[in-house]
């Protein structure tokens, strides 16, 4: 897998997964952003897509306060020193 | 194919399936547990929430209902179902609804012996109220705002121990605080001795007589898992259970399989503060607000990382990237409705009777009542909000929509509480399984999963469900649960 995004889309059904695809595509595009944006629910999904992509990130998510790696290294941590399951 | 033989043969290791295998094993039964997911290792959780949607919920957690508005609804996968990866809320079963199971369902569940399925759930979860330190600031935005307008809250009850407000439990607790089913009642089912087997997709239930013997299960890697056994529960989860009782012509005679589906639709606004939030640090659900609760109206705390901020705040173009920049000043509050609306689960690509499982197939429309209940609803998350002393209010609307005149087509709904596909009612041609959650007319097979639950809770539901599948483990062991 190339992302998380990518490891997300190729999770999800068929036919929403050929749609995210399609929706993606034009919504990194400006003029297939101008096209969904006429459908709302569409520019919505492509928002929502790239948000996502841009949001995960770790240096932008890091500049927002939110540091992925670190919360999981801790909880990893915890759950040695505690035996947790 | 591989054989077994079982007292009980459990499908299905969630919030129902875990539970009430747990308590047979403990209790003596011999039980195999037949679970269609995977065991999902801790160390595998990341904390990011496209690849744990994608590897911890069916279908990337984009299942989605046929309908006005659609509305994704989300599925847990893997021991554990669904309680892997809610938020841990905890609610008992409103008295209120109760008394509607027990009057319009004729469902006589005696208090006492409820109360102490209840406690008995809550003592094994370690279920307790959320300190406001770990609620976080989010919490406190809101609570602000309820404290200011004088409305009813408090702190949520969860089932977690040693909590360190992580903030991601819906993409795998990565402390293992959360306990879910899967490493709460699974672990004691096996201690106990049951069989626990991922990887099983039941096909079949063999019912011959008028009663049940047992099922036979698909496996990805070999021949298959055949288990005789008198008596088979059935916890596959509200979408999947009527499927699988409808391939194999079971449940359908009083017409309610598939039908009478709630799901407390949701949907969440933000807030813009001056002051800094940094709203996944900390419990994400930590909070409540039930001012309209016997309205069907519920606010619930809900939060996440910048990620998931961004796919679900209600913006567009430079508004959007502004308002992602002031991400660690972003409050975010959660809206339930407890639904009158009812959907359907149908399944396609199979046959009824025919023993082919095939996809599912939910239609749900929003009612007028409900579509009431969401413009009252956003009406009062802006006032909540601009109370808590937001700089600026972003409902989940289109520009320009008040919430007075929103239309059901223009909501952006999710749900995460699918309830009675099969539910139960006393009387067979009004429901599908009985007071003892065996279904009508079918010796040795129960159900025991949100599938059975009769009506909408107005809470979240998981209590509910392991209590009644205490309940139903203690009824099939014929003893009383200890107090």
């Amino acid at each position: 897998m190339d992302s998380a995004l990518d490891e997300f889309i190729a999770a999800t059904p068929q036919p929403q997964r050929m749609g995210l695809h399609v929706v993606l595509a034009l919504a990194r595009r400006p003029r297939g952003a101008a096209l969904l944006s006429r459908i709302p629910p569409l520019a919505q999904v492509g928002r929502a897509l790239l948000g996502m992509e841009r949001y995960e990130d770790p240096v932008v998510a890091r500049s927002l306060g939110w540091d992925a790696e670190a919360v999981v290294a801790r909880g990893r941590a915890l759950r040695r020193a505690e035996g947790r399951p | 194919m591989r054989a077994y033989e079982a007292d009980v043969c459990v499908i299905g290791a969630g919030a129902g399936g875990a539970v009430v295998a747990a308590e047979l094993a403990e209790g003596g039964a011999k039980v195999v547990v037949l679970e269609q997911g995977p065991w999902h290792d801790p160390d595998s959780f990341t904390a990011r929430p496209p690849q744990m949607l994608a590897r911890l919920y069916r279908e990337a957690g984009q299942t989605l209902t046929i309908g006005t508005p659609p509305i994704v609804l989300p599925l847990g996968s893997g021991l554990g179902g669904t309680t892997l990866v809610n938020s841990g809320t905890c609610f008992r079963t409103p008295q209120h609804v109760l008394q509607h199971w027990r009057e319009d369902f004729g469902l006589e569940f005696d208090s006492e012996t409820l109360d102490r399925c209840f406690a008995r759930v809550e003592s094994a979860l370690s279920v307790s109220e959320v300190t406001p330190e770990l609620a976080g600031r989010n919490a406190a935005v809101s609570l602000r705002g309820a404290q200011r307008l004088g409305w009813s809250h408090g702190y949520l009850r969860r089932n977690a121990r040693g909590c360190v407000g992580s903030g991601v439990c819906a993409f795998g607790c990565p402390t293992s605080a959360k306990q879910h089913t899967g490493i709460t009642y699974v672990p004691r089912a096996e201690k106990a001795g049951a069989q626990v087997i991922t990887g099983a997709t039941v096909r079949e239930i063999d019912v011959r007589g008028g009663r049940v013997h047992g099922v036979r299960a698909g496996m990805a890697n070999d021949g298959g898992v055949e288990v005789r056994a008198p008596r088979v529960v059935v916890a596959a989860g509200t979408i999947h259970t009527p499927l699988l009782l409808a391939a194999n012509g079971l449940g359908g005679a009083s017409g309610q399989l598939g039908a009478n589906l709630s799901m407390h639709p949701a949907t969440a606004g933000f807030a813009l503060m001056d002051e800094l939030v940094d709203m996944a640090h900390g419990v994400p659900q930590s909070f409540y607000i039930d001012e309209w609760a016997r309205d069907g109206i519920m606010f619930e705390g809900i939060a996440g990382p910048p990620s998931y901020a961004a796919a679900s705040l209600p913006l567009t173009g430079e508004r959007h990237a502004r308002a992602m920049r002031s991400y660690r000043h972003l409050a975010q509050v959660g809206l339930m409705v407890s639904d009158s609306s009812r959907g359907r689960v149908r399944m396609v690509g199979g046959s009824v009777g025919g023993g082919r499982f095939g996809r599912p197939l939910i239609t749900y429309d929003l009612d007028q009542h409900d579509l009431a209940r969401f413009r009252t609803g956003i009406a009062h998350m802006r006032e909540l909000l601009e109370s808590a002393g937001a700089r600026e209010v972003y409902l989940p609307l289109p520009d320009g929509v008040q919430p007075e005149h929103v239309r059901a087509k223009d909501l952006r709904l999710m749900a995460f509480h699918p309830l009675g596909t099969a539910r139960a009612d006393a009387d067979p041609t009004r429901g599908v399984v009985d007071s003892n959650l065996q279904l009508h007319g079918i010796d040795g097979l129960h159900l025991a999963d949100g599938s059975v639950v009769p009506s909408s809770l107005g809470v979240n539901p998981q209590i509910t469900i392991m209590a009644l599948a205490t309940r139903l483990a203690y009824h099939l062991l014929k003893r009383p649960c200890p107090s």
